[in-house]
């Protein structure tokens, strides 16, 4: 038998086909909502929804509502069993009749048809008082804001309701921050050196302030979940959302007080999720109609209601002051970052640690002090998304190191490069960094577009510049992975997963490992994910770890294959495992007579003469387990360091040309190079298509998209997509404009040197466009989205000073 | 009135077959495609058509199923992703958004693919602005576009290959 095909099995830093991508263009895939076509009888849901950001209920009556025929049951605080003012985020209900953001969840319908579900939720008698809101972290921030939005209790006395186990995260800060209204609901501070000294001894001092709109993620396939009620007593969620095993069966069995067994979560393919979907809030109100009514039901989100509904990304209101050297030597950076989190303080704690975070992983600088904190107001409650607050944090340092390359006569990248950590070094934690490719990144960006060449003007009101941008992004050490690979008598693999395949290519990837591992053809591996009664223990993908994470539990899981498959073949021959060596569907045997034997033949066969058989057998695989922890965390000291709080960082560079319409202010790309740090690439294609998504999803938001709100309902204006514009094909650069370059630096504990990637690439978009606006019209915008409006005001701004001169 | 008295008959043809159903008026046709013919990989993502996962090709022309209404759908022809797999195989755009990686969700994928059908199937010469004009109604919130066009000029110039 040949066996030539099957030895070059190495798929690493190749690039076959995605394993999901025949499913997905012939529409044969399933996504959640399709599966309604397989279970009948299902009943709608519909949730009526606060129209203001702060009111207090007077009248609430669902009489008359649940009297329209059909309508099974209509749910609010007074008619729940479950104590739904203490749901997560999203879904919590008001305490006491006060509702403190514009779109919070007041009563759930369920109703035989999606008619009647509507009917009823206009049917409901709703009265209330409108109060003064905050719908802006400046006001929110003040001594004596006109709301004080206690996420506790939603009460401004501050008091903490001591039942509420969500309630005391994040509050009783002790710190001596310049953060500390009553709205203010974490801290955090970061003080190393002395930037006092250091500054009053820098050459040159740059200082400015910023800040960005709020955003929602925009997922193609809206939030959806269906749950089945099933005959004993258990439930079963098929959804859009993340993490089987870690949000939401944890959520169900935590909330519900559920036993383990009685929940089954089931992820089908996904439809994107950018952070969104990390939130299992449709899940937990499907859940309690079922667990309740003891019937299967289904909710659907209407893009409306993402808006309205689902969280929102939270913005950042930074300063950034940097003092340098004249040859361009940070040598101090005073930083403060506001994370505007919405009415709740949910179980992640803001502080602004998390968005700080990319302040302090790219530039080595010896004196930092960081003062963040986080924000609430009577807005929707925030979510993760992409880059979890980094791009957000990061738009000012990126901003003021173009500032300060300007000022100082020198090239935005010669500035970087004699700041940037270098691998071995230290961030601003203190935390050793093993893997830094930003600066190659930066450069190959620069060279491909040549940065330091002016943009050539055509005399039009198109005006041209140039600009560039870096960023790092941690990476959350809360990935627990596990993975089963089985081996079949066949060499047919099976790999058992339950990461989230939210698009970017995890089947595709662990794919690509198990076969490299067995030495199998790709073809033969099936990735099987994301059913929690089937697939082991994962606790969610996100913070881009899918690849380090599942990606080291399905190697750890191959070896175990491999050994057993060792253990098999010496037995067979008769020597110790160690004398085994695996060669693609062989086993080439040392000191023995017998130099290879065929694997299938360990598999014996399962005839009734065979029963007896306590070896290898057909049908049977062998199995292997793999599980992956990152190492332990050290917490934060007073001083706000640490050696390891996260697990590495991943980076990215960008430079960028846009043309901005002088008399319009409108902003277009001519041309983007971008280029990512992802450790070693386990599919490259599939890494090109990380960055040229992150491109356009960051550019999109830097220019045109953010949440406006009406001022007198503090509700958002722009919920749908006929106002809140995305990014579509006309917005991109043309094809041949548009690089994406990939520029490992091996992470040394990452499955072949990979690391994550995704979220970096959205981090140096907005300074580099930023900076290309300065270039090409002369203002500096200083918060995104740099919408024509705000550019054009900027542009006249300038004008008029010229003016007065 | 009775149930048929608020009904209407509804003829037309999909993915090569005759189809004949009593409906509700006010229904869309994505509602039709999904619900009543099983036809999930028509999608949903707006219910305003601004997305474009809905897409279908009816009567040459791609549209937007989710406002159509299914009256309008009376002695039409409409193609959707279920019908551009033949006895050959994958259709050469199928075939090419594989190859070049211009799926990543691949919520968008299908009303992609039909777009860009119907571009090709009118106008087999597109030019990249031609396909970044005829598909700005597609929104993918993954890939950039920059595969999803490479991916159409791919199938273009096979597909002029073989004709």
């Amino acid at each position: 038998m040949s066996n030539t095909s099957e030895k070059n099995t190495s798929y690493i830093g190749k690039t076959p086909i995605r394993v999901d991508a025949y499913d997905k263009a012939t529409g044969k895939g399933l996504y959640a909502a399709d599966y309604t076509k397989f279970i009948p009888g299902l009943l709608h849901v519909r949730v009526l929804r606060s129209p203001v950001a702060h009111c207090q209920i007077t009248k609430l009556d669902v009489t008359k509502a649940e009297a329209i025929p059909g309508v099974e049951r209509i749910f609010t605080v007074e008619r729940s069993p479950f104590h739904m003012e203490r749901l997560p985020e999203q879904d919590r209900f008001p305490i006491n009749g006060e509702c403190i953001w514009a779109g919070q969840p007041i009563a759930i319908i369920a109703a035989d048809t999606m008619e009647h579900a509507e009917d009823a939720m206009n049917a409901i008698e709703l009265e209330y008082t409108q109060l003064p809101h905050v719908i802006d972290g400046f006001s929110a921030m003040g001594k004596n804001p006109v709301s004080i939005i206690d996420p506790a209790s939603g009460k401004g006395d501050g008091v903490i309701d001591e039942t509420n186990p969500w309630a005391k995260i994040g509050k009783g800060a002790t710190l001596d921050s310049k953060f500390s209204g009553p709205n203010i609901v974490g801290n955090y501070i970061l003080n190393k050196g002395n930037v006092e000294e250091a500054m009053a001894k820098a050459d040159i001092v740059v200082e400015d302030s910023f800040y960005n709109d709020r955003r929602v993620h925009c997922q193609l396939e809206r939030a959806v979940s269906i749950c089945t009620y099933n005959s004993d007593d258990s439930i079963t969620l098929y959804g859009s959302g993340c993490g089987v095993h870690g949000v939401i069966k944890s959520a169900m069995v935590n909330i519900f007080d559920l036993p383990e067994t009685k929940v089954r979560s089931i992820q089908p393919y996904i439809g994107g999720s950018f952070g969104n979907r990390l939130n299992p809030y449709v899940e937990v109100l499907v859940a309690m109609i079922s667990l309740f009514l003891k019937k299967s039901c289904m909710y659907e989100y209407t893009r409306e209601e993402q808006f309205t509904g689902g969280p929102h990304a939270w913005p950042c209101l930074t300063r950034v002051k940097f003092g340098a050297t004249k040859d361009g030597r940070v040598i101090a950076q005073d930083y403060d970052c506001v994370e505007e989190v919405g009415a709740i303080q949910n179980n992640i704690s803001y502080t602004g640690r998390l968005s700080s975070s990319g302040a302090v992983c790219v530039y080595d600088i010896d004196n930092i002090y960081m003062d963040t904190a986080a924000v609430v107001t009577n807005l929707m409650p925030v979510g993760p998304y992409r880059g979890l607050g980094c791009p957000e944090s990061e738009f000012g340092m990126e901003c003021m190191m173009n500032v300060l390359a300007d000022e100082l006569g020198m090239s935005a990248v010669d500035v970087r490069k004699k700041n940037f950590i270098k691998n071995g070094g230290y961030n601003g934690y203190g935390e050793k960094v093993t893997s830094i490719g930003v600066e190659k990144c930066l450069e190959e960006c620069a060279k491909k577009i040549d940065l330091d060449t002016p943009s050539v003007q055509d005399g039009s009101v198109w005006k041209k510049g140039k600009g560039c941008g870096c960023g790092g992004k941690q990476n959350t050490p809360l990935g627990r992975a596990e993975s089963i690979v089985r081996y079949y008598s066949d060499s047919s693999v099976e790999v058992l997963i339950s990461c989230d395949e939210n698009g970017m290519g995890a089947m595709t990837v662990m794919a690509q490992i198990a076969a490299s591992e067995l030495q199998v053809p790709i073809e033969k591996v099936k990735v099987i994910k994301g059913d929690t009664v089937l697939t082991p223990f994962d606790n969610y993908s996100a913070s881009s770890r899918t690849t380090y994470t599942t990606g080291n539990a399905v190697k750890i899981a191959c070896a175990e294959v491999m050994d057993k498959l060792q253990e098999a073949a010496a037995r067979e021959v008769g020597v110790h495992k160690s004398k085994v060596v695996i060669e693609g569907t062989k086993a080439r045997i040392l000191g023995s007579d017998i130099e290879y034997i065929e694997l299938s033949t360990l598999f014996k066969n399962t005839s009734p003469y065979d029963q007896g058989n306590w070896g290898l057998m057909r049908f049977s695989p062998v199995e292997g387990h793999g599980l992956f922890c990152p190492a332990p965390i050290r917490s934060w000291g007073s001083d706000g360091l640490t050696s390891r709080m996260w697990n590495w960082f991943q980076y990215a560079a960008c430079a960028l040309e846009v043309a901005v319409n002088e008399e319009t202010g409108q902003i277009k790309l001519v041309q983007v190079a971008c280029s990512a740090d992802t450790g070693n690439p386990i599919n490259p294609k599939m890494v090109e298509g990380q960055i040229e998504g992150g491109v356009i999803l960051a550019a999109g938001y830097d220019i045109q998209e953010g949440c406006t709100y009406d001022e007198k309902t503090g509700a958002v204006k722009n919920a749908g997509l006929v106002d809140y514009r995305v990014a579509d094909m006309t917005f991109a650069p043309l094809q041949e404009n548009f690089h994406s370059l990939i520029n490992p630096d091996p992470l040394p504990d990452g499955p072949y040197g990979a690391k994550g990637m995704a979220e970096s690439i959205t981090i140096g978009i907005g300074p580099a466009i930023a900076e290309g606006v300065y270039k090409a019209v002369g203002v500096r915008p200083t918060k995104f989205p740099m919408t024509a409006e705000y550019i054009l005001g900027l542009i006249k701004e300038k004008k008029a000073k010229e003016a007065q001169k | 009135m009775s149930i048929l008295d608020r009904s209407i008959v509804v003829s037309f043809e999909v993915n090569g077959k005759p189809v004949e159903l009593i409906t509700a008026p006010n229904r869309t046709l994505v509602e039709v495609l999904r619900e009543d013919l099983g036809l999930t990989g028509v999608k949903q993502g707006c219910d305003d058509s601004n997305c474009g996962v809905c897409t279908v090709i009816m009567d040459g022309k791609a549209v937007k199923s989710c406002c159509v209404l299914i009256g309008q759908a009376e002695g039409t022809k409409i193609t959707t992703i279920e019908g551009l797999e033949g006895e050959n195989g994958l259709h050469p755009i199928q075939q090419a958004f594989i190859d070049h990686f211009a799926i990543q969700c691949g919520y968008c994928t299908p009303g992609m693919i039909l777009s860009a059908k119907a571009l090709l199937d009118e106008n087999p010469n597109a030019t990249e602005e031609d396909i970044r004009e005829a598909l700005h109604g597609n929104i993918c919130r993954c890939t950039g576009y920059k595969k999803i066009v490479e991916a159409i000029e791919a199938a273009r110039d096979e597909i002029n290959a073989q004709a």
